[in-house]
Protein backbone atom coordinates (compact mmCIF):
# COMPACT_ATOMS: atom_id res chain seq x y z
CA UNK A 1 0.00 0.00 0.00
CA UNK A 2 1.55 3.58 -1.02
CA UNK A 3 -0.08 6.67 -1.06
CA UNK A 4 0.38 9.26 -4.49
CA UNK A 5 -0.78 12.75 -5.59
CA UNK A 6 -3.54 13.46 -7.24
CA UNK A 7 -3.83 13.50 -10.93
CA UNK A 8 -4.51 17.21 -11.47
CA UNK A 9 -7.07 18.69 -14.15
CA UNK A 10 -8.72 22.31 -14.47
CA UNK A 11 -10.81 21.68 -11.69
CA UNK A 12 -8.68 20.51 -9.08
CA UNK A 13 -6.57 23.86 -9.93
CA UNK A 14 -9.53 25.69 -9.31
CA UNK A 15 -10.07 24.22 -5.72
CA UNK A 16 -6.24 24.13 -4.79
CA UNK A 17 -6.74 28.09 -5.24
CA UNK A 18 -9.84 28.06 -3.10
CA UNK A 19 -7.71 25.53 -0.41
CA UNK A 20 -5.15 27.63 -0.57
CA UNK A 21 -7.36 30.98 0.56
CA UNK A 22 -6.65 32.20 3.70
CA UNK A 23 -10.35 33.01 4.53
CA UNK A 24 -10.21 29.11 4.54
CA UNK A 25 -7.55 29.22 6.83
CA UNK A 26 -8.94 31.53 9.42
CA UNK A 27 -12.20 29.79 9.18
CA UNK A 28 -10.87 26.44 10.00
CA UNK A 29 -8.62 28.22 12.58
CA UNK A 30 -11.48 29.34 14.23
CA UNK A 31 -13.38 26.04 14.61
CA UNK A 32 -10.93 23.77 15.90
CA UNK A 33 -11.58 24.87 19.46
CA UNK A 34 -15.04 25.38 18.85
CA UNK A 35 -18.18 23.64 21.07
CA UNK A 36 -20.61 21.66 18.68
CA UNK A 37 -22.83 24.49 19.60
CA UNK A 38 -20.43 26.93 17.57
CA UNK A 39 -19.80 24.54 14.68
CA UNK A 40 -23.74 24.78 14.35
CA UNK A 41 -24.00 28.47 14.22
CA UNK A 42 -21.06 28.27 11.25
CA UNK A 43 -22.82 25.53 9.61
CA UNK A 44 -25.97 27.67 9.33
CA UNK A 45 -24.09 31.16 8.84
CA UNK A 46 -22.10 29.01 5.90
CA UNK A 47 -25.02 27.65 4.70
CA UNK A 48 -26.33 30.77 3.04
CA UNK A 49 -29.09 32.91 3.71
CA UNK A 50 -28.42 36.40 5.20
CA UNK A 51 -25.32 38.31 5.23
CA UNK A 52 -26.26 40.35 8.12
CA UNK A 53 -24.22 40.25 11.06
CA UNK A 54 -27.24 41.43 13.45
CA UNK A 55 -29.37 38.60 12.16
CA UNK A 56 -27.16 35.93 13.39
CA UNK A 57 -26.02 37.67 16.87
CA UNK A 58 -30.30 37.64 17.47
CA UNK A 59 -30.22 33.96 16.64
CA UNK A 60 -27.94 32.75 18.83
CA UNK A 61 -28.35 34.80 22.16
CA UNK A 62 -26.86 32.65 23.55
CA UNK A 63 -23.78 32.66 21.83
CA UNK A 64 -23.30 35.96 20.46
CA UNK A 65 -25.75 37.94 22.39
CA UNK A 66 -27.09 38.94 25.94
CA UNK A 67 -26.98 35.26 27.17
CA UNK A 68 -23.45 33.96 26.54
CA UNK A 69 -20.89 33.29 28.64
CA UNK A 70 -17.55 34.70 28.11
CA UNK A 71 -16.03 32.13 26.38
CA UNK A 72 -18.84 31.19 24.17
CA UNK A 73 -19.25 34.65 23.39
CA UNK A 74 -15.03 34.89 22.10
CA UNK A 75 -15.37 31.41 20.20
CA UNK A 76 -18.75 32.33 18.51
CA UNK A 77 -16.87 35.84 17.29
CA UNK A 78 -13.74 33.98 15.91
CA UNK A 79 -16.20 31.81 14.10
CA UNK A 80 -19.16 34.41 12.80
CA UNK A 81 -16.46 36.21 10.51
CA UNK A 82 -14.88 34.34 8.38
CA UNK A 83 -18.35 32.60 8.02
CA UNK A 84 -20.05 35.43 7.15
CA UNK A 85 -17.33 36.19 4.69
CA UNK A 86 -17.88 33.01 2.93
CA UNK A 87 -21.74 33.19 3.16
CA UNK A 88 -21.32 36.17 1.19
CA UNK A 89 -19.39 34.30 -1.74
CA UNK A 90 -21.83 32.87 -4.61
CA UNK A 91 -23.70 29.46 -4.54
CA UNK A 92 -21.27 27.77 -6.67
CA UNK A 93 -17.73 29.14 -4.61
CA UNK A 94 -19.66 29.15 -1.43
CA UNK A 95 -20.12 25.53 -1.69
CA UNK A 96 -16.33 24.94 -2.71
CA UNK A 97 -15.38 27.36 0.58
CA UNK A 98 -17.55 25.41 3.13
CA UNK A 99 -16.13 22.00 1.60
CA UNK A 100 -12.73 23.36 2.01
CA UNK A 101 -13.16 24.41 5.72
CA UNK A 102 -14.04 20.98 6.55
CA UNK A 103 -11.54 19.81 4.89
CA UNK A 104 -9.25 22.58 6.56
CA UNK A 105 -10.56 21.86 9.70
CA UNK A 106 -10.33 18.10 10.12
CA UNK A 107 -6.87 18.25 8.86
CA UNK A 108 -6.13 20.63 11.75
CA UNK A 109 -7.21 18.24 14.43
CA UNK A 110 -5.42 15.59 13.07
CA UNK A 111 -2.02 17.18 13.09
CA UNK A 112 -2.35 18.13 16.43
CA UNK A 113 -1.73 13.87 16.96
CA UNK A 114 0.40 13.38 13.73
CA UNK A 115 3.35 14.80 11.79
CA UNK A 116 1.99 13.29 8.61
CA UNK A 117 -1.10 14.55 7.47
CA UNK A 118 -1.44 15.35 3.76
CA UNK A 119 -4.01 16.09 1.32
CA UNK A 120 -5.92 15.09 -1.77
CA UNK A 121 -4.14 12.12 -1.79
CA UNK A 122 -4.79 8.66 -3.44
CA UNK A 123 -4.06 5.24 -2.16
CA UNK A 124 -2.40 2.56 -4.70
CA UNK A 125 -2.72 -1.21 -3.50
CA UNK A 126 -0.51 -4.09 -5.49
CA UNK A 127 -2.95 -5.66 -8.18
CA UNK A 128 -5.67 -3.27 -7.70
CA UNK A 129 -6.40 -0.80 -10.08
CA UNK A 130 -6.24 2.91 -8.64
CA UNK A 131 -9.45 4.99 -7.66
CA UNK A 132 -9.45 8.26 -9.94
CA UNK A 133 -10.95 10.16 -6.79
CA UNK A 134 -8.71 11.19 -4.22
CA UNK A 135 -9.24 11.18 -0.22
CA UNK A 136 -9.72 14.23 1.29
CA UNK A 137 -7.27 13.92 4.14
CA UNK A 138 -4.41 11.25 5.12
CA UNK A 139 -2.22 10.10 7.67
CA UNK A 140 0.66 8.76 6.43
CA UNK A 141 2.16 6.96 9.18
CA UNK A 142 3.79 4.03 7.88
CA UNK A 143 3.37 2.07 11.75
CA UNK A 144 -0.64 3.13 11.56
CA UNK A 145 -1.76 5.49 8.40
CA UNK A 146 -5.49 6.65 8.03
CA UNK A 147 -7.57 7.76 5.42
CA UNK A 148 -10.32 10.78 5.84
CA UNK A 149 -13.40 11.95 3.45
CA UNK A 150 -14.87 14.99 4.47
CA UNK A 151 -18.68 15.98 3.72
CA UNK A 152 -20.48 19.46 4.24
CA UNK A 153 -23.50 17.75 5.21
CA UNK A 154 -25.54 14.31 5.98
CA UNK A 155 -26.63 14.38 2.52
CA UNK A 156 -23.20 13.86 1.21
CA UNK A 157 -23.50 10.77 2.70
CA UNK A 158 -23.77 8.68 -0.40
CA UNK A 159 -23.00 5.10 -1.22
CA UNK A 160 -20.09 5.77 -3.50
CA UNK A 161 -18.71 7.90 -0.99
CA UNK A 162 -19.09 4.69 1.88
CA UNK A 163 -17.97 2.07 -0.76
CA UNK A 164 -14.50 4.29 -1.58
CA UNK A 165 -13.16 4.34 2.25
CA UNK A 166 -14.57 0.54 2.76
CA UNK A 167 -12.56 0.10 -0.16
CA UNK A 168 -9.28 1.49 1.08
CA UNK A 169 -10.08 -0.24 4.27
CA UNK A 170 -10.24 -3.74 2.68
CA UNK A 171 -7.24 -3.73 0.52
CA UNK A 172 -5.15 -2.21 3.09
CA UNK A 173 -6.46 -5.70 4.86
CA UNK A 174 -5.58 -7.79 2.15
CA UNK A 175 -2.10 -6.34 2.50
CA UNK A 176 -2.50 -7.02 6.48
CA UNK A 177 -2.60 -3.34 7.22
CA UNK A 178 -5.05 -1.71 9.68
CA UNK A 179 -6.23 1.06 7.91
CA UNK A 180 -8.50 3.07 9.89
CA UNK A 181 -11.05 4.72 7.60
CA UNK A 182 -13.26 7.79 8.28
CA UNK A 183 -15.77 9.89 7.07
CA UNK A 184 -16.06 13.28 8.67
CA UNK A 185 -19.47 14.84 8.57
CA UNK A 186 -19.96 18.78 9.45
CA UNK A 187 -23.78 17.95 9.99
CA UNK A 188 -25.10 16.62 13.54
CA UNK A 189 -25.32 13.00 14.57
CA UNK A 190 -29.36 13.10 14.43
CA UNK A 191 -29.02 14.13 10.58
CA UNK A 192 -26.38 11.53 9.89
CA UNK A 193 -28.06 8.26 11.74
CA UNK A 194 -30.73 9.14 9.51
CA UNK A 195 -28.65 9.03 6.14
CA UNK A 196 -26.85 6.46 7.20
CA UNK A 197 -30.42 4.50 7.90
CA UNK A 198 -31.35 4.41 4.04
CA UNK A 199 -27.22 3.45 2.82
CA UNK A 200 -26.80 -0.41 1.73
CA UNK A 201 -23.62 0.10 1.54
CA UNK A 202 -20.98 -1.09 3.63
CA UNK A 203 -19.89 1.05 6.82
CA UNK A 204 -19.18 -1.93 9.63
CA UNK A 205 -15.84 -0.63 9.64
CA UNK A 206 -15.87 3.20 8.99
CA UNK A 207 -16.40 5.50 11.44
CA UNK A 208 -18.32 7.72 11.06
CA UNK A 209 -18.05 11.74 12.85
CA UNK A 210 -20.31 13.97 13.42
CA UNK A 211 -20.12 17.61 14.10
CA UNK A 212 -20.36 16.54 17.73
CA UNK A 213 -17.42 14.42 17.52
CA UNK A 214 -15.38 16.50 15.27
CA UNK A 215 -12.56 17.87 18.16
CA UNK A 216 -12.07 14.31 19.15
CA UNK A 217 -9.95 13.83 15.90
CA UNK A 218 -7.80 15.55 17.72
CA UNK A 219 -6.74 13.03 20.34
CA UNK A 220 -8.10 9.24 19.06
CA UNK A 221 -8.67 7.70 15.82
CA UNK A 222 -12.14 7.38 15.13
CA UNK A 223 -13.87 4.47 15.99
CA UNK A 224 -16.22 2.79 13.62
CA UNK A 225 -20.15 2.86 14.94
CA UNK A 226 -23.15 4.60 14.46
CA UNK A 227 -23.25 8.22 14.95
CA UNK A 228 -24.56 8.74 18.53
CA UNK A 229 -27.36 10.79 19.26
CA UNK A 230 -27.91 12.37 22.06
CA UNK A 231 -31.42 12.37 24.31
CA UNK A 232 -33.43 15.47 24.47
CA UNK B 1 -43.44 33.10 25.03
CA UNK B 2 -42.96 29.54 26.65
CA UNK B 3 -40.40 26.85 25.57
CA UNK B 4 -44.06 24.88 24.08
CA UNK B 5 -45.07 28.68 22.51
CA UNK B 6 -41.55 28.38 20.96
CA UNK B 7 -41.04 25.00 19.67
CA UNK B 8 -45.25 25.28 17.82
CA UNK B 9 -43.30 27.80 16.20
CA UNK B 10 -40.28 26.74 15.19
CA UNK B 11 -42.29 23.35 13.85
CA UNK B 12 -44.73 25.39 11.76
CA UNK B 13 -41.74 27.17 9.83
CA UNK B 14 -40.50 23.91 10.25
CA UNK B 15 -42.79 22.58 8.13
CA UNK B 16 -43.01 25.50 6.05
CA UNK B 17 -39.22 24.27 5.22
CA UNK B 18 -39.92 21.18 4.32
CA UNK B 19 -42.33 21.44 1.80
CA UNK B 20 -40.25 24.18 -0.29
CA UNK B 21 -37.47 20.70 -0.36
CA UNK B 22 -39.51 18.19 -1.58
CA UNK B 23 -38.91 19.62 -4.90
CA UNK B 24 -35.68 17.94 -4.44
CA UNK B 25 -37.56 14.57 -5.33
CA UNK B 26 -34.81 12.50 -5.47
CA UNK B 27 -34.22 13.34 -1.69
CA UNK B 28 -37.84 12.86 -1.00
CA UNK B 29 -37.45 10.02 1.20
CA UNK B 30 -34.64 11.47 3.48
CA UNK B 31 -36.73 14.87 3.82
CA UNK B 32 -39.35 12.79 5.14
CA UNK B 33 -37.13 10.74 7.59
CA UNK B 34 -34.80 13.86 8.73
CA UNK B 35 -38.02 15.80 9.44
CA UNK B 36 -39.32 13.28 11.49
CA UNK B 37 -36.30 12.75 13.80
CA UNK B 38 -35.94 16.33 14.78
CA UNK B 39 -39.52 16.90 15.14
CA UNK B 40 -39.25 14.39 17.18
CA UNK B 41 -36.79 15.70 19.21
CA UNK B 42 -38.11 19.08 19.28
CA UNK B 43 -41.28 17.73 20.46
CA UNK B 44 -39.57 16.23 23.12
CA UNK B 45 -38.13 19.44 24.33
CA UNK B 46 -41.35 20.85 24.32
CA UNK B 47 -43.03 17.65 26.29
CA UNK B 48 -40.34 18.18 29.22
CA UNK B 49 -40.35 21.56 29.55
CA UNK B 50 -43.00 23.21 27.86
CA UNK B 51 -44.10 25.44 30.68
CA UNK B 52 -40.98 27.28 31.55
CA UNK B 53 -40.96 30.92 30.41
CA UNK B 54 -37.98 32.15 28.07
CA UNK B 55 -36.22 35.13 28.20
CA UNK B 56 -37.28 37.62 25.56
CA UNK B 57 -33.83 37.38 23.61
CA UNK B 58 -35.08 33.63 23.46
CA UNK B 59 -38.35 34.24 22.01
CA UNK B 60 -36.56 36.92 19.50
CA UNK B 61 -34.13 34.23 18.36
CA UNK B 62 -37.11 32.00 17.54
CA UNK B 63 -38.43 34.02 15.58
CA UNK B 64 -35.68 35.52 13.82
CA UNK B 65 -34.79 31.95 13.17
CA UNK B 66 -38.06 30.99 11.53
CA UNK B 67 -38.11 33.87 9.25
CA UNK B 68 -34.43 33.32 7.91
CA UNK B 69 -35.70 30.05 6.97
CA UNK B 70 -38.72 31.46 5.69
CA UNK B 71 -36.92 33.70 2.82
CA UNK B 72 -34.87 29.73 1.42
CA UNK B 73 -36.37 29.37 -2.34
CA UNK B 74 -34.18 27.09 -3.31
CA UNK B 75 -34.67 23.61 -2.35
CA UNK B 76 -30.91 22.19 -2.20
CA UNK B 77 -30.04 24.81 0.34
CA UNK B 78 -33.52 24.13 2.41
CA UNK B 79 -32.58 20.47 2.55
CA UNK B 80 -29.07 22.09 4.32
CA UNK B 81 -31.70 23.96 6.71
CA UNK B 82 -33.96 20.90 7.40
CA UNK B 83 -30.60 19.89 9.42
CA UNK B 84 -29.59 22.65 10.57
CA UNK B 85 -33.02 24.56 11.84
CA UNK B 86 -33.83 22.37 14.90
CA UNK B 87 -29.98 22.53 15.96
CA UNK B 88 -30.39 26.56 15.82
CA UNK B 89 -33.73 26.03 17.53
CA UNK B 90 -32.43 23.76 20.75
CA UNK B 91 -29.54 26.19 21.12
CA UNK B 92 -31.62 29.37 21.86
CA UNK B 93 -33.19 26.77 23.99
CA UNK B 94 -30.34 26.02 26.17
CA UNK B 95 -29.88 22.60 24.41
CA UNK B 96 -27.16 21.04 23.13
CA UNK B 97 -27.27 21.03 19.39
Amino acid sequence: MRFQDAARDARTVVYAGIQADPLVARAAEALAEATPAVLVLARAVMNGESDDEATWRAIFPTLLGPLADAPSRAAAEAALQPALAIAAKGAEARNQYRGAVVEELTARLLARRSGHVRRERRVLFDGVPAEIHPYDVTIEDDRRPEVYDCKWGARGIVDDVLHQLDDARAHAADEEVALPVALVVFDTARSCAVRLDRTYAPRAGTAIVPLERMRSLAATVPVPDDPAVGDA
Amino acid sequence: MTVRDAVDRALAAYADLQGGAEDVEDEWMYIQDLTAAHRERLEALADADGDRELDPAVGSAIEAACDEIGRIRDPHRAIDWLSTFPSVVAIALGQEP
